[in-house]
């Protein structure tokens, strides 16, 4: 704040003060003439009303008085009085650094112990798996729901059923969550419509699924485009995120037209980097109630 | 000063009118005249861009909507915000925001750093049906955006007006605009607006944005 505006503040704040400061201590003293009836003088209504002449209530003057203290005190204190700031020192932006850094405090030896163990081991420790389940709510519940059950019309995978895209262990898991990770299967609408027809029944056939034995006999031979990132036996691959399709769950639903439009327009789901929205300390904590839901049979009910 | 004079107040209705005017009018002198004229100095801090022409018109899409009624754009130093939503804003961020979109009602989440926080998949089937990624809202859905396509006619007026206004776009920027809006859709554009929001902008330290920002 410049001086100039200081200055202004300072001079509004005296004025404002200093008038109704005044006016409270000269108010109970004036003399007021009054008239023989006990009246001011003062009529309304024709004469029907007239202003009698009383003092000001006690519990008016001592309230009034401390709402004075209070004020004055306040600008002491606070902030307020132009750029003076208060001997308190105090401002919003201290308040959350001091109230951050007592969070921190407060928490501090629950982080160091969670940095002592791996993912697979901190799991185990309860304090650890609810503050996951809090982070996990806030954070990824808008994709993979609060239940960890995914999203099958957004392509948020499932993470109570250990079936893993990237990897189950510790380690990818917390990679997935700090850096995200991009689905990068391509269109096929160009092999014809028959084709992505044929190659949806032979997919599901991998899975033993329901499905037309003539149009996936006819599809085989064409999956081994597909199997440079599903394998040849259609069991995935972890590295490149390639679904399993000998199981039966389905990260973007397993209906024909489902399967047929996951061909023909290819899929690129997209999870978000976490790194540095969440901390390092918080995704391990995160990673430890997401390796937890799939590991321990309760969890699923909780 | 006597009792006389204070009768006049007392007895004449328009002296005490406007008496009355002057005193209740200080707080705001002192509050208000000193950011209203101080606001027009902000700078822009580095990071903080004028919006791109997709982005411009999704924010015009976003103040259209009204999305301003039932979310703020603006994380206050308290932790409890800081620690859901990150960084809290400062006024500097907001100079190329025109209006501001702080807003004052949360029936939804502050949206001031929610760009990058989920895919564009995610905003697209979250704004189409909300509940078909998050069961609890009561967000409703827009889907009209989807079909309606972008007016590409007044962009380059909208840019022009801005820079008149001080936002520094290049001429070439602006003779590009069309090009970059054509074929979008109102969703296109509002989604680009969402994932642009707070998006390399988080002030370095506390310390650097203890001027104009401070609440």
């Amino acid at each position: 704040m410049s001086i100039g505006w200081s200055l202004w503040v300072m001079f509004l704040v005296t004025l404002n003060l200093g008038i109704t400061f005044f006016l409270y201590l000269w108010g109970p003293r004036v003399k007021i003439p009054t008239l023989p009836d006990g009246t001011s003088g003062h009529v309304w209504a024709h004469g029907v009303l007239r202003e009698g002449v009383r003092k000001l209530p006690r519990w008016w003057v001592l309230f009034s008085g401390a709402m004075f203290a209070a004020g004055f005190t306040y600008l002491a204190l606070f902030p307020g009085f132009g750029s003076f700031k208060g001997m308190l020192g105090w401002t919003s932006h201290g308040e959350l650094a001091r109230n951050v850094a007592a969070n921190e405090a407060t928490l501090a030896p629950l982080i160091e112990r969670f940095r002592l163990y791996p993912v697979e081991q901190l799991t185990n420790d309860p304090a650890a798996r609810q503050m996951g389940k809090v982070l996990f709510e806030d954070n990824c519940a808008a994709c993979h729901q609060r239940s960890a059950k995914g999203n099958v019309a957004l392509g948020a995978p499932d993470l109570t059923d250990n079936d893993w895209l990237y990897g189950g262990s510790g380690k990818d898991i917390t990679t997935s969550i700090h850096d995200g990770r991009s689905g990068v299967m391509p269109p096929w609408a160009s092999l014809g419509a028959d084709n992505v027809k044929n190659l949806a029944q032979y997919v599901l056939s991998l899975s033993g699924s329901p499905h037309d034995e003539a149009k996936a006999a006819a599809g085989k031979p064409l999956f081994a485009t597909c199997a440079a990132c599903h394998g040849a036996d259609g069991k995935g691959n972890q590295a490149l995120g390639a679904p399993n399709l000998t199981d039966h769950i389905w990260l973007h639903g397993g209906s024909v037209a489902e399967i047929e439009k996951t061909i023909g327009e290819g899929r690129q789901g997209h999870m978000p980097a976490w790194s540095p929205r969440l901390t390092d300390d918080q995704i391990h904590t995160v990673a430890a109630y997401v390796y937890h839901l799939s590991h321990d049979a309760d969890a699923s009910s909780q | 000063m006597a009792y006389k004079h204070f009768e006049a107040i007392e007895k004449h209705a328009g002296l005490l009118g406007i008496l009355i005017a002057i005193m209740v009018s200080l707080g705001g002198l002192a509050e208000i005249t000193p950011l209203f004229v101080e606001a027009h100095t902000l700078k822009a801090p580095p990071g903080v861009h004028p919006y791109d022409p997709l982005r411009l018109m999704g924010k015009d899409v976003y103040v259209r909507e009204g999305c301003y009624l039932c979310h703020s754009q603006m994380i206050r130093a308290l932790r409890f915000e800081t620690q859901r939503y990150g960084h809290f804003s400062t006024a500097a961020e907001s100079v190329y925001d025109r209006p501001f979109q702080w807003g004052s009602k949360r029936t939804g989440p502050d949206l001031a750093r929610v760009g990058g926080k989920y895919s564009d998949d995610w905003q697209r089937m979250h704004l189409m049906h909300p509940r078909q990624v998050v069961p609890q809202s009561n967000m409703p859905g827009y889907p009209w955006l989807a079909e309606k396509k972008l007016d590409a006619a007044d962009i380059q007026a909208r840019m022009r007006t801005l820079r008149r206004l001080g936002d520094p776009y290049s001429d070439a920027e602006i003779a590009s605009a069309p090009a970059a809006v054509a074929d979008k859709t109102e969703l296109d554009a509002l989604i680009a607006y969402l994932q642009g929001l707070g998006i390399k902008n988080e002030p370095t330290s506390m310390a650097a944005s203890s001027d104009g920002g401070a609440p």
